[in-house]
């Protein structure tokens, strides 16, 4: 599944943002992608639960659902 | 009632559930409620999908709930009755139809998304609509999960 052929990149006025993920469709809804890095990079940077732990269960996550990203 | 031996203070069961994380339940209540609020797609879709996945992944507390924006925005209790069998009425619009089948695959097989099954929304939604959508199956189908696997009741009606 190849969602960047779904739906056409961002054009960007200058220079793309640096942020891949702001570079990418995601980019489309920044106040989302936003909110949404708030959130993920709490539950990375300040969680209460290890991070070998969670690495491991996304990592087991991706290979359960054969997500390749 | 929750499996959670211990719970927040809060206003409804999810919220003392999810309260135990004081700063993730505040940032996810931002981001969440940004597909009601900011209105990047039509409430009516977003609910009747949000409700579609409630039914898929047998969800009696999300399947309870009601969004007051998609309420506000027309949609009735007749309809959402017909959403088990939508395929089979006219009571759904194409754009309609289109988001609720790929709601329906997102949840259920998101490798058996075709090229067809994005096409049909596309031909509906703008490409920043498409990705706030794809974006808001993942919180209700996520978050269904995430109330289901730790047996969150269902708030107060809403």
């Amino acid at each position: 599944m190849t969602w960047a052929a779904r739906i056409p990149p961002p054009v960007f006025d200058g220079e793309p943002p640096a942020d891949p993920a702001a570079a990418s469709v995601l980019g489309y809804q920044p106040e989302l992608l936003r909110a949404f890095q708030v959130l993920y990079g709490t539950l990375w940077q300040r969680g209460v639960v290890d991070h070998a732990t969670k690495e491991v269960a996304r990592l087991r996550n991706a290979r359960i659902t054969d997500c390749g990203y | 009632m929750t499996w959670l031996p211990d719970t927040a203070a809060g206003a409804t069961p999810f919220a003392r559930a999810f309260g135990l994380r004081p700063e993730l339940f505040a940032q996810y209540q931002m981001f969440a409620e940004l597909f009601w609020t900011r209105r990047p797609v039509d409430p009516v879709v977003l609910e009747l999908c949000r409700l579609r996945i409630a039914q898929l992944l047998g969800s009696a507390t999300e399947l309870a709930a009601r969004r007051p924006e998609a309420r506000a925005a027309g949609l009735t209790e007749a309809r959402i009755a017909a959403l088990d069998h939508w395929r089979d009425t006219p009571d759904f619009s194409a754009v309609e139809r289109a988001c609720l089948a790929f709601a329906e695959k997102f949840t259920l097989d998101p490798h058996g998304v075709t090229d067809a099954d994005a096409a049909a929304v596309a031909a509906h939604l703008s490409p920043p609509e498409m990705v706030a959508f794809t974006e808001a199956l993942a919180v209700f189908d996520g978050f269904t999960r995430f109330r289901l696997i730790l047996g969150i009741e269902a708030d107060p009606a809403r």
